[in-house]
Protein backbone atom coordinates (compact mmCIF):
# COMPACT_ATOMS: atom_id res chain seq x y z
CA UNK A 1 0.00 0.00 0.00
CA UNK A 2 2.79 2.31 1.02
CA UNK A 3 4.79 1.43 -2.09
CA UNK A 4 1.67 1.92 -4.15
CA UNK A 5 1.00 5.41 -2.84
CA UNK A 6 4.67 6.31 -3.27
CA UNK A 7 4.44 5.10 -6.84
CA UNK A 8 1.31 7.20 -7.38
CA UNK A 9 3.11 10.17 -5.89
CA UNK A 10 6.08 9.82 -8.21
CA UNK A 11 3.91 9.24 -11.27
CA UNK A 12 1.67 12.13 -10.37
CA UNK A 13 4.64 14.44 -9.93
CA UNK A 14 6.01 13.37 -13.30
CA UNK A 15 2.66 13.94 -14.92
CA UNK A 16 2.42 17.34 -13.25
CA UNK A 17 5.90 18.29 -14.41
CA UNK A 18 5.24 17.04 -17.90
CA UNK A 19 2.04 19.03 -18.07
CA UNK A 20 3.67 22.21 -16.77
CA UNK A 21 6.31 21.77 -19.42
CA UNK A 22 3.86 21.00 -22.15
CA UNK A 23 1.31 23.61 -21.27
CA UNK A 24 2.46 26.63 -23.30
CA UNK A 25 3.57 24.48 -26.19
CA UNK A 26 0.63 22.62 -27.58
CA UNK A 27 2.59 20.89 -30.36
CA UNK A 28 4.61 18.66 -28.07
CA UNK A 29 5.73 15.51 -29.85
CA UNK A 30 7.39 13.17 -27.38
CA UNK A 31 5.28 10.43 -25.92
CA UNK A 32 7.96 9.07 -23.64
CA UNK A 33 6.84 9.93 -20.10
CA UNK A 34 3.41 8.99 -18.74
CA UNK A 35 2.89 6.85 -21.82
CA UNK A 36 -0.38 8.76 -21.83
CA UNK A 37 -2.04 5.46 -22.73
CA UNK A 38 -4.79 7.30 -24.49
CA UNK A 39 -6.24 4.55 -26.56
CA UNK A 40 -6.59 6.18 -29.93
CA UNK A 41 -10.11 5.50 -31.14
CA UNK A 42 -10.30 4.58 -34.80
CA UNK A 43 -7.88 6.43 -36.99
CA UNK A 44 -6.90 9.31 -34.67
CA UNK A 45 -3.33 9.19 -33.48
CA UNK A 46 -2.26 9.41 -29.84
CA UNK A 47 -0.85 12.86 -30.54
CA UNK A 48 -4.12 14.14 -31.96
CA UNK A 49 -5.99 12.76 -28.96
CA UNK A 50 -3.65 14.52 -26.57
CA UNK A 51 -4.06 17.76 -28.48
CA UNK A 52 -7.83 17.41 -28.37
CA UNK A 53 -7.70 16.72 -24.62
CA UNK A 54 -5.58 19.78 -24.02
CA UNK A 55 -7.79 21.95 -26.19
CA UNK A 56 -10.86 20.82 -24.27
CA UNK A 57 -9.10 21.47 -20.96
CA UNK A 58 -8.33 25.03 -22.08
CA UNK A 59 -11.96 25.53 -23.10
CA UNK A 60 -13.16 24.36 -19.68
CA UNK A 61 -10.86 26.84 -17.93
CA UNK A 62 -11.88 29.62 -20.33
CA UNK A 63 -15.51 28.98 -19.32
CA UNK A 64 -14.78 28.83 -15.57
CA UNK A 65 -12.65 31.98 -15.50
CA UNK A 66 -15.55 34.03 -16.89
CA UNK A 67 -17.14 33.66 -13.47
CA UNK A 68 -15.20 36.25 -11.50
CA UNK A 69 -16.11 34.87 -8.09
CA UNK A 70 -14.47 31.50 -8.83
CA UNK A 71 -10.71 31.00 -8.50
CA UNK A 72 -9.84 28.83 -11.50
CA UNK A 73 -6.28 28.72 -10.16
CA UNK A 74 -7.41 26.42 -7.33
CA UNK A 75 -9.12 23.99 -9.68
CA UNK A 76 -7.53 21.14 -11.58
CA UNK A 77 -9.53 20.33 -14.70
CA UNK A 78 -8.38 17.29 -16.67
CA UNK A 79 -10.01 16.27 -19.95
CA UNK A 80 -9.77 12.80 -21.41
CA UNK A 81 -11.83 11.92 -24.47
CA UNK A 82 -14.61 14.28 -23.45
CA UNK A 83 -14.65 13.21 -19.80
CA UNK A 84 -13.66 16.03 -17.47
CA UNK A 85 -12.39 15.47 -13.93
CA UNK A 86 -12.41 18.40 -11.52
CA UNK A 87 -10.09 18.37 -8.50
CA UNK A 88 -8.97 21.08 -6.13
CA UNK A 89 -10.85 23.61 -4.04
CA UNK A 90 -13.61 26.20 -4.25
CA UNK A 91 -14.71 28.93 -1.84
CA UNK A 92 -18.09 27.48 -0.84
CA UNK A 93 -20.44 24.55 -1.39
CA UNK A 94 -22.53 26.43 -3.96
CA UNK A 95 -19.47 26.86 -6.18
CA UNK A 96 -18.94 23.10 -6.29
CA UNK A 97 -22.17 22.63 -8.24
CA UNK A 98 -21.65 25.81 -10.22
CA UNK A 99 -18.28 24.67 -11.59
CA UNK A 100 -19.76 21.31 -12.60
CA UNK A 101 -22.57 23.10 -14.39
CA UNK A 102 -20.12 25.39 -16.20
CA UNK A 103 -17.94 22.46 -17.29
CA UNK A 104 -21.00 20.52 -18.54
CA UNK A 105 -21.94 23.51 -20.67
CA UNK A 106 -18.68 23.46 -22.60
CA UNK A 107 -19.14 21.98 -26.12
CA UNK A 108 -17.32 18.65 -26.36
CA UNK A 109 -17.67 17.76 -22.68
CA UNK A 110 -19.52 14.45 -22.36
CA UNK A 111 -19.27 13.91 -18.61
CA UNK A 112 -17.98 15.67 -15.52
CA UNK A 113 -16.56 14.00 -12.42
CA UNK A 114 -16.63 16.46 -9.56
CA UNK A 115 -14.09 15.93 -6.78
CA UNK A 116 -13.94 19.56 -5.65
CA UNK A 117 -13.84 20.35 -1.96
CA UNK A 118 -14.51 23.56 -0.06
CA UNK A 119 -11.36 25.39 0.95
CA UNK A 120 -10.74 26.42 4.54
CA UNK A 121 -10.99 30.21 4.48
CA UNK A 122 -7.96 32.01 5.88
CA UNK A 123 -8.42 32.91 9.53
CA UNK A 124 -12.01 31.71 9.73
CA UNK A 125 -14.67 33.13 7.44
CA UNK B 1 -61.92 50.20 9.57
CA UNK B 2 -59.66 53.11 8.80
CA UNK B 3 -57.49 52.18 11.75
CA UNK B 4 -57.10 48.68 10.31
CA UNK B 5 -55.78 50.12 7.06
CA UNK B 6 -53.30 52.30 8.88
CA UNK B 7 -52.11 49.30 10.89
CA UNK B 8 -51.70 47.26 7.70
CA UNK B 9 -49.76 50.09 6.05
CA UNK B 10 -47.52 50.38 9.09
CA UNK B 11 -46.93 46.63 9.05
CA UNK B 12 -46.03 46.78 5.37
CA UNK B 13 -43.62 49.63 5.99
CA UNK B 14 -41.96 47.71 8.80
CA UNK B 15 -41.83 44.64 6.61
CA UNK B 16 -40.13 46.64 3.88
CA UNK B 17 -37.51 47.99 6.27
CA UNK B 18 -36.77 44.51 7.58
CA UNK B 19 -36.41 43.25 4.05
CA UNK B 20 -33.75 45.85 3.14
CA UNK B 21 -31.64 44.77 6.09
CA UNK B 22 -30.86 41.50 4.35
CA UNK B 23 -28.72 39.36 6.60
CA UNK B 24 -26.56 39.25 9.70
CA UNK B 25 -24.65 36.09 10.49
CA UNK B 26 -23.05 35.07 13.75
CA UNK B 27 -20.15 32.75 13.03
CA UNK B 28 -16.90 31.44 14.44
CA UNK B 29 -14.58 28.53 15.04
CA UNK B 30 -12.93 26.75 17.94
CA UNK B 31 -9.54 25.27 17.25
CA UNK B 32 -8.10 23.29 20.09
CA UNK B 33 -5.33 20.76 20.48
CA UNK B 34 -2.50 19.26 22.46
CA UNK B 35 1.05 20.28 21.70
CA UNK B 36 4.40 18.72 22.41
CA UNK B 37 7.50 20.78 21.67
CA UNK B 38 11.10 19.73 22.40
CA UNK B 39 12.41 23.22 23.29
CA UNK B 40 10.85 26.45 24.47
CA UNK B 41 11.69 30.02 25.40
CA UNK B 42 10.09 32.76 27.43
CA UNK B 43 10.41 35.36 24.67
CA UNK B 44 11.44 35.97 21.06
CA UNK B 45 14.78 37.47 22.17
CA UNK B 46 17.70 35.98 20.19
CA UNK B 47 19.40 35.46 23.57
CA UNK B 48 16.45 33.68 25.21
CA UNK B 49 17.35 30.55 27.17
CA UNK B 50 16.02 27.10 26.35
CA UNK B 51 13.39 26.50 29.02
CA UNK B 52 12.97 22.85 28.02
CA UNK B 53 10.22 20.57 26.73
CA UNK B 54 6.62 21.67 26.70
CA UNK B 55 3.39 19.68 26.84
CA UNK B 56 0.58 22.14 26.44
CA UNK B 57 -3.05 22.74 25.65
CA UNK B 58 -2.75 24.81 22.48
CA UNK B 59 -5.21 27.09 20.76
CA UNK B 60 -5.01 27.36 16.98
CA UNK B 61 -3.37 24.49 15.11
CA UNK B 62 -5.06 25.43 11.85
CA UNK B 63 -6.12 29.02 12.54
CA UNK B 64 -6.96 30.85 15.75
CA UNK B 65 -10.28 30.40 17.50
CA UNK B 66 -12.54 33.23 16.42
CA UNK B 67 -16.04 34.56 16.54
CA UNK B 68 -17.66 37.29 14.56
CA UNK B 69 -20.66 38.96 13.02
CA UNK B 70 -21.07 39.80 9.40
CA UNK B 71 -23.79 41.22 7.27
CA UNK B 72 -24.70 42.34 3.82
CA UNK B 73 -27.30 44.79 2.65
CA UNK B 74 -28.29 44.83 -1.00
CA UNK B 75 -28.67 48.47 -2.06
CA UNK B 76 -29.62 47.69 -5.66
CA UNK B 77 -27.98 47.90 -9.09
CA UNK B 78 -25.49 45.22 -8.11
CA UNK B 79 -24.16 47.16 -5.12
CA UNK B 80 -23.97 45.87 -1.57
CA UNK B 81 -22.95 47.30 1.76
CA UNK B 82 -20.97 44.81 3.83
CA UNK B 83 -19.74 44.78 7.40
CA UNK B 84 -17.65 42.35 9.39
CA UNK B 85 -16.58 42.21 13.03
CA UNK B 86 -14.21 39.41 13.95
CA UNK B 87 -12.13 38.70 17.02
CA UNK B 88 -9.84 35.91 18.13
CA UNK B 89 -9.76 34.35 21.57
CA UNK B 90 -7.77 31.59 23.19
CA UNK B 91 -9.92 28.46 23.44
CA UNK B 92 -7.89 27.31 26.43
CA UNK B 93 -8.19 30.43 28.56
CA UNK B 94 -10.82 32.67 26.98
CA UNK B 95 -8.29 35.48 26.62
CA UNK B 96 -8.70 37.93 23.77
CA UNK B 97 -6.19 38.18 20.93
CA UNK B 98 -3.58 40.90 20.39
CA UNK B 99 -4.15 44.33 18.86
CA UNK B 100 -1.74 46.70 17.08
CA UNK B 101 -0.84 48.72 20.19
CA UNK B 102 1.95 46.97 22.15
CA UNK B 103 0.61 44.84 25.00
CA UNK B 104 -3.03 45.57 24.18
CA UNK B 105 -5.85 43.19 23.24
CA UNK B 106 -9.10 44.00 21.46
CA UNK B 107 -12.54 42.37 21.28
CA UNK B 108 -12.59 42.54 17.48
CA UNK B 109 -8.84 42.30 16.94
CA UNK B 110 -9.01 40.71 13.49
CA UNK B 111 -11.55 42.67 11.54
CA UNK B 112 -13.78 45.71 11.97
CA UNK B 113 -14.77 46.74 8.48
CA UNK B 114 -17.59 48.42 6.67
CA UNK B 115 -17.53 48.83 2.92
CA UNK B 116 -19.20 48.58 -0.45
CA UNK B 117 -18.98 45.93 -3.13
CA UNK B 118 -20.21 46.14 -6.69
CA UNK B 119 -19.19 45.78 -10.32
CA UNK B 120 -16.10 47.90 -9.54
CA UNK B 121 -14.84 45.37 -6.97
CA UNK B 122 -14.88 45.73 -3.19
CA UNK B 123 -13.80 48.50 -0.87
CA UNK B 124 -13.48 47.94 2.88
CA UNK B 125 -12.52 50.35 5.64
CA UNK B 126 -11.25 49.46 9.10
CA UNK B 127 -8.91 47.04 10.79
CA UNK B 128 -8.54 44.01 8.56
CA UNK B 129 -6.34 41.21 7.30
CA UNK B 130 -3.73 42.78 5.00
CA UNK B 131 -4.08 41.76 1.32
CA UNK B 132 -0.53 40.35 1.35
CA UNK B 133 -1.59 37.58 3.71
CA UNK B 134 -4.36 36.35 1.40
CA UNK B 135 -1.91 36.08 -1.47
CA UNK B 136 0.49 34.05 0.70
CA UNK B 137 -2.45 31.83 1.67
CA UNK B 138 -3.22 31.36 -2.06
CA UNK B 139 0.35 30.32 -2.90
CA UNK B 140 1.20 28.00 0.02
CA UNK B 141 0.06 24.37 -0.03
CA UNK B 142 -0.09 24.61 3.79
CA UNK B 143 -2.53 27.52 3.42
CA UNK B 144 -0.70 29.90 5.81
CA UNK B 145 -1.90 27.81 8.75
CA UNK B 146 -0.82 28.47 12.33
CA UNK B 147 1.30 25.32 12.43
CA UNK B 148 4.37 25.21 10.14
CA UNK B 149 3.48 27.28 7.08
CA UNK B 150 4.36 30.40 5.14
CA UNK B 151 2.70 32.31 8.00
CA UNK B 152 4.98 30.96 10.74
CA UNK B 153 7.99 31.40 8.42
CA UNK B 154 7.04 35.02 7.78
CA UNK B 155 6.59 35.48 11.54
CA UNK B 156 10.11 34.03 11.89
CA UNK B 157 11.33 36.90 9.71
CA UNK B 158 9.56 39.31 12.04
CA UNK B 159 11.15 37.73 15.12
CA UNK B 160 14.58 37.97 13.48
CA UNK B 161 13.85 41.64 12.73
CA UNK B 162 13.10 42.38 16.38
CA UNK B 163 9.38 41.73 16.85
CA UNK B 164 8.80 40.99 20.56
CA UNK B 165 5.45 39.31 19.88
CA UNK B 166 3.38 41.63 22.10
CA UNK B 167 1.41 43.28 19.28
CA UNK B 168 0.24 42.58 15.74
CA UNK B 169 2.31 45.55 14.52
CA UNK B 170 5.45 43.75 13.31
CA UNK B 171 8.59 45.04 11.57
CA UNK B 172 8.17 43.07 8.29
CA UNK B 173 4.85 43.25 6.41
CA UNK B 174 1.61 42.85 8.35
CA UNK B 175 -1.04 40.25 9.06
CA UNK B 176 -3.57 42.87 10.19
CA UNK B 177 -3.53 46.62 9.68
CA UNK B 178 -5.40 49.23 11.68
CA UNK B 179 -7.31 52.02 9.94
CA UNK B 180 -6.84 50.38 6.56
CA UNK B 181 -8.57 51.25 3.30
CA UNK B 182 -8.46 48.26 0.98
CA UNK B 183 -9.64 48.08 -2.61
CA UNK B 184 -9.95 44.70 -4.31
CA UNK B 185 -10.57 44.70 -8.06
CA UNK B 186 -12.75 42.12 -9.78
CA UNK B 187 -10.91 39.42 -11.75
CA UNK B 188 -10.14 39.96 -15.45
CA UNK B 189 -9.43 36.57 -17.02
CA UNK B 190 -8.13 35.49 -13.61
CA UNK B 191 -6.00 38.58 -12.92
CA UNK B 192 -6.79 40.95 -10.05
CA UNK B 193 -5.27 43.76 -8.05
CA UNK B 194 -5.56 44.74 -4.39
CA UNK B 195 -4.44 48.12 -3.08
CA UNK B 196 -4.16 49.18 0.54
CA UNK B 197 -3.56 52.51 2.20
CA UNK B 198 -3.74 53.14 5.91
CA UNK B 199 -3.45 56.70 7.10
CA UNK B 200 -1.37 56.87 10.25
CA UNK B 201 -3.27 59.71 11.92
CA UNK B 202 -0.09 61.03 13.53
CA UNK B 203 -0.49 64.77 14.25
CA UNK B 204 1.82 66.97 12.19
CA UNK B 205 3.20 64.11 10.10
CA UNK B 206 1.59 63.07 6.85
CA UNK B 207 3.63 59.84 6.62
CA UNK B 208 3.61 58.99 10.33
CA UNK B 209 2.40 55.44 10.89
CA UNK B 210 1.11 55.00 7.33
CA UNK B 211 0.94 51.69 5.40
CA UNK B 212 0.85 51.13 1.66
CA UNK B 213 0.63 47.83 -0.12
CA UNK B 214 -0.20 46.35 -3.50
CA UNK B 215 -0.90 42.75 -4.47
CA UNK B 216 -1.19 41.44 -8.02
CA UNK B 217 -2.76 38.00 -8.40
CA UNK B 218 -3.47 35.62 -11.22
CA UNK B 219 -5.69 32.58 -10.83
CA UNK B 220 -6.48 30.31 -13.79
CA UNK B 221 -5.51 26.96 -15.38
CA UNK B 222 -4.96 25.47 -11.93
CA UNK B 223 -2.27 28.06 -11.29
CA UNK B 224 -2.18 30.81 -8.65
CA UNK B 225 0.48 33.49 -8.99
CA UNK B 226 0.97 36.35 -6.56
CA UNK B 227 3.29 39.33 -6.29
CA UNK B 228 3.19 41.66 -3.30
CA UNK B 229 4.73 44.87 -2.14
CA UNK B 230 4.29 46.22 1.37
CA UNK B 231 5.67 49.35 2.94
CA UNK B 232 5.10 50.72 6.43
CA UNK B 233 6.17 53.69 8.54
CA UNK B 234 6.83 53.61 12.29
CA UNK B 235 6.06 49.89 12.61
CA UNK B 236 7.00 47.60 15.52
CA UNK B 237 6.72 50.33 18.17
CA UNK B 238 7.47 49.85 21.85
CA UNK B 239 5.08 51.34 24.40
CA UNK B 240 7.18 54.54 24.45
CA UNK B 241 7.94 54.95 20.72
CA UNK B 242 7.24 58.40 19.28
CA UNK B 243 6.34 58.18 15.56
CA UNK B 244 8.81 60.05 13.34
CA UNK B 245 7.53 59.04 9.86
CA UNK B 246 10.38 56.53 9.70
CA UNK B 247 10.05 54.26 6.64
CA UNK B 248 11.03 51.06 8.45
CA UNK B 249 9.09 48.12 7.03
CA UNK B 250 9.34 46.69 3.53
CA UNK B 251 8.35 43.29 2.20
CA UNK B 252 8.38 41.77 -1.29
CA UNK B 253 6.88 38.39 -2.10
CA UNK B 254 6.51 36.26 -5.23
CA UNK B 255 4.62 33.00 -4.97
CA UNK B 256 3.03 30.29 -7.09
CA UNK B 257 0.83 27.27 -6.50
CA UNK B 258 -0.24 24.67 -9.04
CA UNK B 259 -3.00 22.10 -8.65
CA UNK B 260 -3.05 18.99 -10.80
CA UNK B 261 -5.26 15.96 -10.14
CA UNK B 262 -4.98 15.26 -6.41
CA UNK B 263 -1.69 17.10 -6.09
CA UNK B 264 -0.77 20.64 -5.30
CA UNK B 265 2.71 22.16 -5.31
CA UNK B 266 3.79 25.64 -4.25
CA UNK B 267 6.86 27.79 -4.03
CA UNK B 268 7.73 31.36 -3.08
CA UNK B 269 10.57 33.81 -2.64
CA UNK B 270 10.56 36.96 -0.55
CA UNK B 271 12.67 39.69 0.94
CA UNK B 272 11.89 41.61 4.11
CA UNK B 273 13.91 44.54 5.34
CA UNK B 274 14.02 47.79 7.20
CA UNK B 275 14.79 50.41 4.51
CA UNK B 276 16.02 52.79 7.23
CA UNK B 277 18.43 50.20 8.64
CA UNK B 278 18.99 47.53 5.97
CA UNK B 279 22.55 46.81 7.06
CA UNK B 280 21.01 45.28 10.19
CA UNK B 281 17.57 44.13 9.09
CA UNK B 282 17.56 42.38 5.72
CA UNK B 283 16.17 38.85 5.38
CA UNK B 284 15.22 36.34 2.75
CA UNK B 285 12.51 33.67 2.83
CA UNK B 286 12.08 30.72 0.47
CA UNK B 287 9.27 28.17 0.59
CA UNK B 288 8.23 24.97 -1.14
CA UNK B 289 5.14 22.86 -0.59
CA UNK B 290 3.61 19.59 -1.71
CA UNK B 291 0.13 18.34 -0.94
CA UNK B 292 -1.84 15.23 -1.79
CA UNK B 293 -5.50 14.47 -1.29
CA UNK B 294 -6.16 10.78 -0.65
CA UNK B 295 -9.93 11.19 -0.47
CA UNK B 296 -12.11 14.32 -0.40
CA UNK B 297 -12.12 14.01 3.40
CA UNK B 298 -8.46 13.13 3.98
CA UNK B 299 -5.56 15.34 2.93
CA UNK B 300 -1.86 15.60 3.66
CA UNK B 301 0.12 18.79 3.14
CA UNK B 302 3.80 19.46 3.65
CA UNK B 303 6.02 22.48 3.42
CA UNK B 304 9.65 23.53 3.63
CA UNK B 305 10.54 27.04 4.80
CA UNK B 306 13.98 28.61 4.71
CA UNK B 307 15.02 31.90 6.29
CA UNK B 308 18.34 33.65 5.83
CA UNK B 309 19.97 36.75 7.28
CA UNK B 310 21.44 38.61 4.29
CA UNK B 311 23.82 40.50 6.56
CA UNK B 312 25.15 37.51 8.49
CA UNK B 313 25.26 34.07 6.88
CA UNK B 314 25.58 32.39 10.30
CA UNK B 315 21.89 33.16 10.93
CA UNK B 316 19.58 30.88 8.99
CA UNK B 317 16.70 28.52 9.63
CA UNK B 318 15.18 25.47 7.90
CA UNK B 319 11.75 24.26 8.80
CA UNK B 320 9.84 21.24 7.59
CA UNK B 321 6.22 20.65 8.49
CA UNK B 322 3.73 17.97 7.54
CA UNK B 323 0.09 17.74 8.50
CA UNK B 324 -2.76 15.33 7.95
CA UNK B 325 -6.33 16.51 8.23
CA UNK B 326 -9.52 14.56 8.20
CA UNK B 327 -12.96 16.11 7.80
CA UNK B 328 -15.32 14.48 10.28
CA UNK B 329 -18.16 16.57 8.86
CA UNK B 330 -18.66 19.74 6.87
CA UNK B 331 -17.82 21.83 9.90
CA UNK B 332 -15.43 19.68 11.93
CA UNK B 333 -11.85 18.85 11.13
CA UNK B 334 -9.44 16.59 13.03
CA UNK B 335 -5.75 17.13 12.46
CA UNK B 336 -2.29 15.79 13.32
CA UNK B 337 0.80 17.82 12.50
CA UNK B 338 4.53 17.42 12.98
CA UNK B 339 7.20 20.06 12.47
CA UNK B 340 10.95 20.25 12.70
CA UNK B 341 13.02 23.41 12.69
CA UNK B 342 16.80 23.78 12.60
CA UNK B 343 17.56 27.31 13.80
CA UNK B 344 21.12 28.58 13.47
CA UNK B 345 22.70 31.65 15.01
CA UNK B 346 20.13 34.12 16.28
CA UNK B 347 17.21 32.57 14.35
CA UNK B 348 14.17 31.39 16.29
CA UNK B 349 11.59 30.49 13.62
CA UNK B 350 8.66 28.91 15.47
CA UNK B 351 6.77 25.79 14.48
CA UNK B 352 3.39 26.91 15.77
CA UNK B 353 2.10 30.46 16.20
CA UNK B 354 2.41 31.76 19.74
CA UNK B 355 4.79 29.11 21.12
CA UNK B 356 8.42 30.41 21.08
CA UNK B 357 11.28 27.96 20.49
CA UNK B 358 14.81 28.28 21.87
CA UNK B 359 16.99 30.28 19.41
CA UNK B 360 19.89 28.68 17.54
CA UNK B 361 18.96 25.04 18.19
CA UNK B 362 16.89 22.23 16.65
CA UNK B 363 13.30 21.84 17.76
CA UNK B 364 10.60 19.27 17.02
CA UNK B 365 6.91 19.76 17.68
CA UNK B 366 3.79 17.67 17.24
CA UNK B 367 0.17 18.67 17.62
CA UNK B 368 -3.12 16.80 17.62
CA UNK B 369 -6.32 18.75 17.54
CA UNK B 370 -9.68 19.60 16.11
CA UNK B 371 -11.32 22.62 14.58
CA UNK B 372 -15.04 23.13 14.64
CA UNK B 373 -16.70 25.95 12.73
CA UNK B 374 -20.16 27.34 13.37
Amino acid sequence: MKAMSAFRLVCGTLVALASIHAWPQSGETSAESNGAAMTAPGTTTAKATRQANRALRRKVYAAIVKHKEIDAGNISAIAKDGAVTLDGTVADAAQTDKVTEIAKGVPGVMSVTNRLIVKKPFGGQ
Amino acid sequence: MKRKWIAAAALLAVGGAVHAQSSVTLYGALDTGLLYQSTSAASFSPKALNTGKVYAFKDGGVYSSIWGLKGTEDIGDGYKVNFKLQGSFNSGTGKLGLADAPGATAVFNQQTTVGVSGPFGTFDMGRQIAPMIYSMYDTDVRGAQYFGSILTAWLGLNQAAGWPGNSTNGPIGALWDDNALVYQSPKFYGASLALEYAPGGVAGQFQGGTRESAVLKYSNYGLNLAAEYYNGHDTNPSTTTVPTSLDNNRFYYLGAKYSFHDFSVSTSYSIGKNPANSSHVNYEMVSAGLGYRFTPAFRVTSGFYYLKDRNNSANHSDEFAVGAEYSLSKSTLAYAQVGYVNNKGTMNQTIVYGQPVAPGVKTTAAMLGMRHSF
